[in-house]
């Protein structure tokens, strides 16, 4: 790992961030992994033909799956009205998430010596996707009822201890690009 | 007709938050272990233009207290509102305000 200063703003549209070969590598193959599991639903009823033509999925069950609950949550506490909003709004927010993530591979493949520079936009979808990655790794993490502390001490055999190490880097990342967009928010 | 300046301003002043009987409807964004504070400030002000100082504010509440009500208005615009949370993976709900 050799990125040591995360992302730096350059000039009023570039931020600019270096990657370590390995980082590069975890990144793209997380994106993948988030594409991957944030495509079309195969669970839940068959989708009405007159709907999917119109661009309803008619997909209006919770996800069974824990981390694509997290990252496809219910609007509502209401069943009813949750399934309906879900309707609706999920798909189109699943396409949402899977452009982030694409934003992040497709600039990593084609970064020059692993080096990306992002616009105003492009940092936005990155924000979104390192978000939604690290939801993912921390609902696999088990993040919401284990304490950091007890997640710091996993034995070095530990699989879930590479895990905690990605996700923590991650963290680490996605604040850098926090503070230099917040700096021009300000500016 | 088009609305003239002055009777825009008027509308714009009703639609203020001050005004809760007309706006029933609540936007709640709850506490997680993930989303990183600074992130959380970021993300209200870009989808709701709010200050830093309202966004850290709001994103404090939510952190101490668990969840903090972060908009209010028609139904509808809470649908959007949280749509564009769940966009950037905080865990919003809306509701009636029952209050």
């Amino acid at each position: 790992m050799s990125n040591e200063s995360g992302f730096t703003r350059h000039g009023k549209n570039s931020f600019v961030a270096t990657f370590g070969k390995s980082e590069r590598d975890v990144l793209i193959n997380l994106s993948e992994q988030l594409i991957e599991i944030l495509a079309e639903r195969i669970d839940g009823q068959a989708t009405d033909p007159l709907e999917a033509m119109v661009g309803f999925t008619g997909q209006d069950s919770p996800p069974d799956d824990e981390v694509l609950l997290r990252l496809l949550p219910n609007a509502y506490a209401d069943p009813v009205d949750s399934s309906e909003f879900r309707r609706y709004t999920e798909s189109v927010l699943r396409e949402k998430k899977r452009i982030h993530a694409l934003a992040i591979r497709s600039h990593l493949l084609n970064s020059e010596k692993h080096e990306v520079a992002l616009d105003q936009e492009s940092a936005q979808a990155w924000l979104g996707a390192m978000n939604d990655i690290r939801l993912a790794l921390g609902v696999r993490l088990g993040v919401d009822s284990a304490s950091h502390e007890q997640l710091e001490l996993l034995a070095p055999d530990d699989p879930m201890r590479g895990v905690y190490a990605v996700f923590t880097w991650l963290g680490w990342l996605q604040g850098t690009l926090v503070d230099a967009l917040m700096n021009d928010v300000e500016g | 007709m088009s609305i003239q300046g002055d009777t825009k301003e008027k509308i714009d002043d009703l639609s203020s938050p001050l005004f809760f009987v007309d706006r029933p409807w609540i936007t709640i964004v709850w506490d997680d272990p993930v989303n990183l504070m600074s992130y959380v400030t970021y993300v209200f002000m870009s989808v709701f233009e709010y200050t830093k100082e309202r966004a850290e504010e709001l994103m404090l509440k939510v952190h101490n207290e668990g969840k903090a009500v972060v908009s209010s208005g028609r139904r509808e615009e809470m649908e959007r509102d949280v749509q564009r949370l769940h966009e950037f993976g905080l865990w919003a709900t809306l509701q009636r305000d029952d209050q």
